[in-house]
């Protein structure tokens, strides 16, 4: 038996188990504490093994619906329905995968590039070309980023999204060129403004087919001729303007920053030698540097848990699947909290930090709260009362309760009611 | 379909590791409910309601320069025709979505303040958003200007509020954040488990500054809640525009101790398809602001309130294949109150002298226009909030 864990490693321990993978199962936290920190990083980084938990889930088949039909006909009101049942549907899908994944890692890694390559619902209506999008995502989540960003620049649901299906030769629509420089690739002031105008040219020629995401290159529409981008001349398309801007250095920080910012620390600035371990651009040797890094012992590196995580990690640790709640319900909450699978409030993403920590907010985690425990397992409580609150912390991954959390929770009068204060908690809702 | 490539939420990536050190400061629940009950605002204290238009709102389509021939030169497919505008000078028309505005312009309450933005323009939605919400255009600083004027101010939970739930950068200060309401009401914690709950909002010695701000948020909750509760509709509701300002004006009719208000409205990054779009969001802000106007206008108010409509840039002149418009510069900023001097303010940037990139010059600074509101409605030296900033540009 080993010595009990410091407060250090109960805290990196964790901040392992809540960034990387979607908070702790029950057990799974004192286990590992158990195991050293060691097992945990092994345990975090875990890809591409068995997975009863995600085979369990189902996920929708989802039709192409074709064209909106004319207001006001039957066939509108089908058509509305299946849109909205299946992006409901599309919704609770993922939510369900993120709690029930044994191995959460390719999960969490395709909710941080839903964020990054953000493309909202609002906007491309069809939940087919968001689903397709999405597993592309997932299927690159851990790759290499320029096999991401190469397969991204044709994506259905971001061109609609970023409306390259109106980018004309005659006059180019700079949205989608300047948003993958900015917020997808580079960063901001790493182009100029001569540089959207001809990488809007280069995306010329696509086109999209809203209801199911096919893309389709005309070489007639496309500008043919030799267009200057940072700093290079040749002929483009979108693969080969996705190659150029991926070969500047500039985008190894941009992406590592972004890590770092997403994963670690909002208040600290990563070590050089992050953007350095990103250098051949593969995503998993970066999420290994960071999984191995010395941050995690350090106290300024807290970051608020968005909705959505925290939802997750209060789903996975009372056993709840989303499926069995009610959608309607748990999705409205969500959105009324600002944050909602497949519908990023812009192509920004969402937001973070303290912007998440508002009387709103803990409003609506009450009310989610709420539903959750009409289905939840509160065995890991079922010890005797004078250790219960410890459980609670070894239960749900929290290093330590403050004094007033702590005697909060010894005033509950149920486990019941316990859970749903530990959960509600500023030591539960940050990642301290 | 109404595009939504970028709105506030987008914007609010940029507070990172600002906001991170703001904290409401930690007062008791008994603290803030006293504070909440017996402060009702006094008559003639004047308020201010920020609108924000988050996308980038086209301004030459909002106040049309109808007369000139290379507004319809440059942009032939989406050029508003002059049945399309209703005219408020020789050369400048509103756009025909907003015909309440024209009336109250007709009634010298608007001010139209015009080329505003800052030098050298940032094109990204981001980073210009940042700028105004900062005002801070050569240093990204942490902080929003109303949060550094609440950091200022006798602290109370209430004086700044956002309608919705996630904080808008703009109101958070060093030391203090506003305060957010949902549309949908202020529902509290029922249940055994209720009475115990405001506990959580305490702070305690050993929180990092994002726990002491989540516990802050809590307390926030329930002293809203005391002070406002009463007052807001229960009943879910949409986000439109018009619902949020209907709110304020019941909340402002209330007399509750807010001096500062933020409403906001997404979706005009009309790269594509632009009229349409356009029109029916500037129609929401025409008939979102006009009813909140009548409303206030109505009470006892009805001279103390000011409201701004800005968004983070104007659009390109030239429009592009896909009826819209790409990222410009400066553009209108509207100010509407009854004891606003309407009329025109600055100087219309020429359409035959654009910068490099084809956008509009930049004519007026919106630091003085935040300077204007600063002294004459937050009663506040502008350089008290915005650093070595002096000059004000006055509409009252």
């Amino acid at each position: 038996m080993r010595p009990a864990p410091s407060l250090a490693q109960r805290l990196a321990t964790a901040r392992l188990l809540h960034r990387f993978n979607f908070g702790p199962t029950p057990g799974q936290y004192a286990e590992l504490l158990q195991r050293g920190f060691g097992a945990t990083q092994a345990t975090v980084l875990e890809r591409g093994l068995a997975d009863p938990g995600l085979d369990s889930v189902v996920a929708p088949v989802l039709a192409d619906l074709g064209p909106i039909p004319q207001p006001d006909t039957p066939a509108a009101t089908a058509f509305w329905n299946a849109i909205n049942g299946g992006s409901t549907e599309l919704v609770t899908w993922w939510l369900d995968r993120m709690v029930a994944a044994n191995h959460p890692l390719t999960e969490r890694m395709t909710w941080f590039w839903h964020g990054h390559w953000a493309t909202a619902i609002s906007k491309v209506t069809y939940p087919l070309p968001m689903m397709t999008q999405n597993n592309t995502l997932r299927k690159y989540a851990l790759a290499n980023f320029k096999d991401m960003a190469r397969v991204m620049i044709v994506d259905g649901a971001l061109n609609y999204w970023l409306d390259n299906e109106d980018n004309y030769l005659s006059s180019p629509n700079e949205n989608l060129a300047r948003e993958l420089m900015e917020l997808m690739t580079l960063g901001v002031n790493k182009f100029t403004q001569d540089d959207v105008t001809a990488a809007a040219r280069a995306l010329t020629g696509y086109s999209t087919n809203p209801s199911n995401g096919m893309v389709t290159f005309s070489a007639k529409q496309h500008y043919s001729k030799a267009l200057n981008v940072l700093g290079t001349t040749s002929e483009l398309n979108a693969e080969s303007l996705a190659a150029l801007i991926l070969s500047k250095h500039e985008n190894t920080k941009f992406i590592a920053d972004r890590m770092w910012f997403r994963f670690v620390s909002s208040s600290t600035t990563p070590p050089a030698t992050l953007a350095r371990s990103f250098a051949s651009r593969d995503i998993s040797s970066i999420v290994s540097t960071l999984v191995h890094s010395a941050a995690w012992s350090e106290p300024r590196n807290a970051l608020v848990k968005s909705p959505v995580e925290w939802f997750v990690g209060a789903c996975r640790a009372l056993r709840v699947q989303p499926s069995t709640l009610s959608a309607v319900d748990v999705q409205w909450k969500l959105s009324q909290m600002g944050q909602i699978p497949f519908n990023p409030p812009n192509v920004g993403g969402w937001p973070y930090g303290q912007s998440w920590l508002s009387g709103v907010a803990f409003q609506y985690r009450f009310e989610l709260v709420e539903d959750i425990m009409t289905k939840g397992d509160l065995a890991p409580l079922s010890v005797p009362k004078s250790k219960m609150v410890q459980a609670c912390a070894d239960w749900l991954g929290v290093a330590e309760w403050s004094r007033r959390t702590a005697s909060t929770l010894e005033a509950t009068g149920t486990p019941a009611d316990m859970v749903i204060a530990a959960l509600l908690s500023p030591e539960y809702v940050v990642s301290a | 379909m109404i595009s939504c490539e970028f709105d506030r939420r987008r914007f609010l990536q940029w507070t990172g590791a600002s906001v991170f050190g703001a904290m409401s400061a930690q007062l008791s629940l008994e603290t803030l409910a006293s504070a909440a009950s017996s402060s009702s605002l006094a008559l003639t204290t004047p308020i201010l309601v920020l609108v924000t238009l988050y996308g980038g709102n086209d301004g030459l389509n909002t106040v049309v320069p109808f007369t000139d021939p290379t507004y319809h030169s440059a942009r032939s497919n989406i050029a508003l025709s002059s049945s399309q505008v209703l005219p408020i000078s020789d050369t400048l028309a509103l756009n025909s979505s907003m015909p309440a505005i024209k009336a109250l312009y007709t009634q010298n309450k608007v001010a139209i303040v015009q080329g505003v933005s800052y030098p050298n323009p940032s094109l990204s939605h981001f980073s210009s958003m940042a700028i105004w919400q900062s005002a801070s255009p050569a240093n990204a600083v942490s902080t929003g200007w109303i949060g550094r004027w609440l950091d200022i101010q006798p602290h109370n939970p209430l004086n700044a509020i956002g309608i919705g739930s996630v904080l808008p950068p703009s109101m958070v200060g060093q030391k203090r954040v506003g305060s957010m309401v949902a549309l949908s009401g202020i529902q509290l914690p029922w249940g055994p488990i209720a009475a115990l709950l405001p506990r959580l909002g305490r702070s305690s010695s050993s929180d990092v500054p994002l726990e002491a701000a989540a516990a802050s948020s809590i307390t926030d909750l329930f002293s809203t809640a005391r002070a406002l509760g009463p007052l807001v509709s229960t009943s879910p509701t949409g986000s439109l525009l018009s619902e949020q300002l209907s709110l304020v004006s019941t909340l402002i009719n209330a007399n509750v101790p807010t001096r500062v208000w933020e409403v906001n409205l997404s979706s005009f990054d009309t790269h594509a398809g632009e009229q349409a779009d356009q029109d029916a969001l500037l129609s929401e802000v025409d008939t979102a602001v006009s009813s909140f106007m009548t409303s206030i206008s109505a009470g006892a108010r009805s001279n103390d309130v000011t409201v701004m409509i800005y968004s983070e840039f104007g659009r390109r002149v030239m429009s592009n294949a896909s009826l819209g418009t790409d990222h410009g510069t400066s553009a209108p900023v509207i100010l509407i109150g009854n004891t606003v001097k309407g009329g025109l303010y600055g100087e219309q940037p020429p359409l035959n002298a654009l910068d490099v990139n084809g956008n509009l010059k930049v004519t007026t600074d919106f630091r003085d226009v935040y300077g204007g509101l600063l002294h004459d409605v937050l009663n506040t030296a502008v350089s008290d909030v915005i650093p070595s900033w002096k000059t004000a540009l006055s509409v009252h």
